[in-house]
């Protein structure tokens, strides 16, 4: 007889989520439904009528950890829809925002998956927050290189958090040779600290993968060697920075992309049957209560080619590196791997940065509503924004986030694995639960609208 | 004291390079220190109220060079608003020790930044060395252009320094001409918000400097903070700076409290004033101070 536990809310990620968990005697997962309860802001929809320039500033205070994929997405989609072509100095400045972000939110999401994770060759798990070695360490070194990673951000993108630089048409400002110095500096000293930060991470992932069990709820739960195995494909743009309709070869092709109401895809109305006062901290949701996960869920669910898919590092590591490590683990091992690239990639950029370049485009047309979209890798996967623009005001506006592509293809991910670990795969998507939570439009027919759009 | 601010010494002072003195504006302090700063490493970069695109409309910008430094200085009697660029210059400019230089309600907006920094990350820390200026009241742009254009009747474009003392509001040109109207005249065309403004010789920077209380070609000096210390000491021992005492020198601060206590307690009256539903707004109106 399966049973029916409720995780809620969900910790050590960003935003307001829940699991609804159906689980056999053993208290393994035969479906599982992982979905957002952040409240809709409704970004997409008080867009309308905006000017092109603030919309992309707004668009950014969706999310305050990756904010640099919703300025730069929006911007750029945008830039689309209205034919801007940026200069080449913009652009750099831009990658180097790009990369600054992706490792400052890579270091960050090391600090919320560590106290799940195990010292290799003990049984203690490891408290970031512990002043003894070798943890202390290891949190230093991640705050350094967050505090590198914002830094670089602010120099290129004005600010580390919403940045300021970008505009359609390009960048406000390009930086002195004394700033690029700065990012130069602060580059090379992150360099050894992201190798080092990388295999350590690595290490303590393997550990985990080798491993039994893991102590949960005061007891030992079996680690299944198929943790977060999932069926789903991959969509990747681009192994660092992204692709948009202005492309001569653009990396993403919308007329794959269909939107559904969470209503086709997540289980309709459950009774709690199962209750854990010991779930860490605080328990699961008391026996009794009720989750309907088709009405709560505050996402829409994009589907690639008709299927939910994962975005984010390890489907760029298989889509252009042929990375092909599966679960949970290989996910957080591949997040791993982007650590150098990302370094490497800013250094490159600020050699190829003509600090006395122009930075904004001699002509920014105004717009004649035709659609645009760009896709920016953000740390978390494929950010998608789509617009259009006529006379200077956005007409319509959909932004398809990371981890409204990862909802669905984690929650199948979770099938298989102990109840009780499946926080753990959630984590390993890195989610962000406020980015991913936005308006679904339907028409009288209840059918998605934004389909209809691109015809 | 009390008007005058907290301070470690106050000495009479100038440049101790005629290429500062030739164009600064009296003893070439705030040139001279910030040069001395800049060579040394206790600045890499300083906002200063840098050539506009129309005579004496002071334009913000950041000095990274002797050079720019020079091209900055000489009073301006219109707004400069030097705080815009105080988050850029950690920003695209890729600072990390800032100077800046500003008439007291800037200095007061750069502790205020420092010590409640809303939207201003980055900045408290950055903050190497803030270099105050006396300051009386100043202009919009185009009250000033009036009093010069009008009142002293002299194209703009011509004139190679203004100066407010003794009562006078005096424009100098190239040829020579020296025009001075009475600074009664000239009230009209002030600021109205330096009429709520309670400080004088700029209480809160590091080293405050102006005219007033020395001779011609001098400055009247406070060295306020530890920073402001050091930095002034060491400038004087590399000779970028010639100090010397103010005892005996006249008008001395004698003149400097006169002037600060006239200005603090007009600007009281005002601000009391306003509290008070005589005002022609016929409600009490905001004070910034309470
Ligand atoms: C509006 C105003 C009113 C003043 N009122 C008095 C007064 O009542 N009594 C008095 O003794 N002194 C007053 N001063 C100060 C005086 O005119 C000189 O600026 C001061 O003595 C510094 O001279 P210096 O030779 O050391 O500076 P310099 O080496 O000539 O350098 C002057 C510096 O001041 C900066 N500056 C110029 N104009 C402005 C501005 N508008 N805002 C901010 N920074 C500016 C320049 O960029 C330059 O860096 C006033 C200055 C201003 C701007
Ligand atoms: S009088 Fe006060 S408010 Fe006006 S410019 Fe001078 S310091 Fe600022």
């Amino acid at each position: 007889m399966s049973k029916v536990v409720e995780i809620s809310p969900t910790t050590r990620h960003e935003g307001h989520s829940k699991l609804v968990l159906k689980v056999n005697d053993e208290g393994i997962i035969e479906r599982g439904d992982w979905l957002s309860i952040t409240p809709v802001r409704g970004v997409e929809k008080l867009a309308i009528g905006k000017t092109y320039e603030q919309v992309p500033k707004i668009a950014s205070r969706v999310c305050g950890i990756c904010p640099i994929a919703h300025t730069l997405a929006a911007t750029e989609a945008m830039e689309a829809s209205m034919g801007v072509e940026i200069p080449d100095d913009a652009y750099l400045l831009r990658i180097i925002l790009q990369c600054a972000n992706r490792l400052h939110s890579h270091a960050l999401h090391d600090i919320l998956a560590l106290p799940d994770m195990y010292l290799p060759g003990t049984d203690s798990k490891i408290n970031p927050f512990s002043p003894e070695e070798p943890v202390r360490s290891v949190a230093k070194r991640i705050q350094t290189l967050r505090m590198i990673g914002q830094t670089i951000g602010e120099i290129a993108g004005g600010e580390a958090v919403h940045p300021s630089n970008p505009r359609v048409g390009g960048m406000y400002k390009n930086i002195t040779p004394r700033a690029r110095t700065k990012i130069y500096d602060l580059a090379k000293q992150a360099l050894p600290l992201a190798r080092e930060q990388m295999e350590f991470m690595i290490a303590v992932f393997e550990n985990y993968a080798k491993r039994d069990w893991a102590e949960m709820c005061g007891r030992e739960v079996a680690i299944p060697k198929d943790l977060g195995f999932h069926q789903q494909g991959y969509m990747a743009t681009d192994p660092c920075y992204g692709s948009s309709s202005l492309d001569e070869h653009p990396t993403w092709d919308p007329a794959r992309w269909l939107e559904v109401r969470p209503w086709d895809w997540y289980m309709g109305e459950e009774e709690i049957t199962l209750e854990d006062p010991a779930y860490p901290v605080g328990g699961t949701t008391k026996a009794g209560g009720k989750a309907w996960p088709q009405m709560q869920a505050c996402t829409g669910v994009p589907l690639y080619d008709g299927q939910p898919v994962e975005v984010g590092p390890r489907a760029r590591l298989a889509m252009y590196r042929n990375y092909d490590r599966k679960g949970a683990i290989g996910l957080n091992i591949a997040r791993e791997m982007e650590y150098m690239d990302s370094v490497y990639k800013m250094i490159e950029a600020a050699d190829a940065l003509n600090t006395s370049g122009s930075v904004v485009a001699d002509v920014i047309p105004q717009g004649d509503g035709t659609i645009g979209w760009a896709a920016n890798e953000a740390p978390r996967g494929a950010d998608v924004h789509l617009a259009k623009v006529r006379n200077g005001k956005v007409e319509w506006f959909s932004m398809l986030v990371p981890t409204t592509w990862n909802f669905p293809t984690c929650s199948r991910a979770l099938t298989g694995a102990p109840w009780e670990l499946a926080e753990v795969i959630v984590r390993a998507y890195d989610p962000c639960v406020s980015c991913a939570t936005h308006m679904i439009v339907l028409d009288e027919d209840n059918r998605l609208v934004a389909q209809k759009l691109l015809e | 004291m009390e008007y005058l601010g907290q301070y470690k010494a106050v000495y009479k002072a100038k440049a101790g390079c005629e290429d500062i003195l030739s164009k600064a504006q009296d003893g070439g302090i705030v040139t001279a220190m910030f040069a001395y700063a800049l060579e040394t490493g206790i600045i890499d970069g300083a906002i200063v109220a840098g050539p506009g695109e129309e005579a004496y409309k002071p334009e913000p910008m950041i000095a990274t060079t002797v050079d720019e430094l020079l091209a900055a200085r000489g009073t301006k009697y219109s707004i400069s608003p030097n705080m815009a660029l105080i988050k850029e210059a950690t920003r695209s400019y890729g600072l990390d020790k800032i100077g800046i230089v500003g008439t007291p309600c800037q200095i007061q907006a750069v502790r205020k930044a420092q010590l409640y920094p809303i939207g201003m990350r980055d900045v408290p820390d950055k903050i190497a060395l803030a270099l105050g200026i006396f300051c009386m009241e100043n202009f919009p742009y185009q009250g000033l252009y009036q009093m010069v254009e009008d009142h002293c009747a002299t194209k703009i474009d011509n004139v190679t320094k203004m100066d407010i003392g003794k009562g006078k509001f005096s424009v100098y040109t190239e040829r020579g001409v020296n025009a001075q109207i009475p600074l009664k005249v000239t009230h009209k065309y002030e600021q109205p918000g330096c009429h709520v403004c309670l400080d004088y010789v700029a209480n809160l920077a590091d080293i405050s400097t102006g005219s007033v209380g020395t001779p011609d070609g001098w400055s009247t000096v406070f060295v306020r903070s530890a920073a402001g210390e050091a930095a002034f000491n060491k400038a004087v021992d590399a000779g970028w700076i010639i100090a010397e005492s103010m005892d005996g020198v006249k008008p001395g601060l004698e003149l400097v409290t006169k002037l600060a206590t006239e200005k603090i307690t007009k600007n009281q009256k005002y601000i009391e004033h306003r509290a008070h539903a005589e005002h022609e707004a016929l409600k009490p109106l905001r004070n910034p101070y309470i």
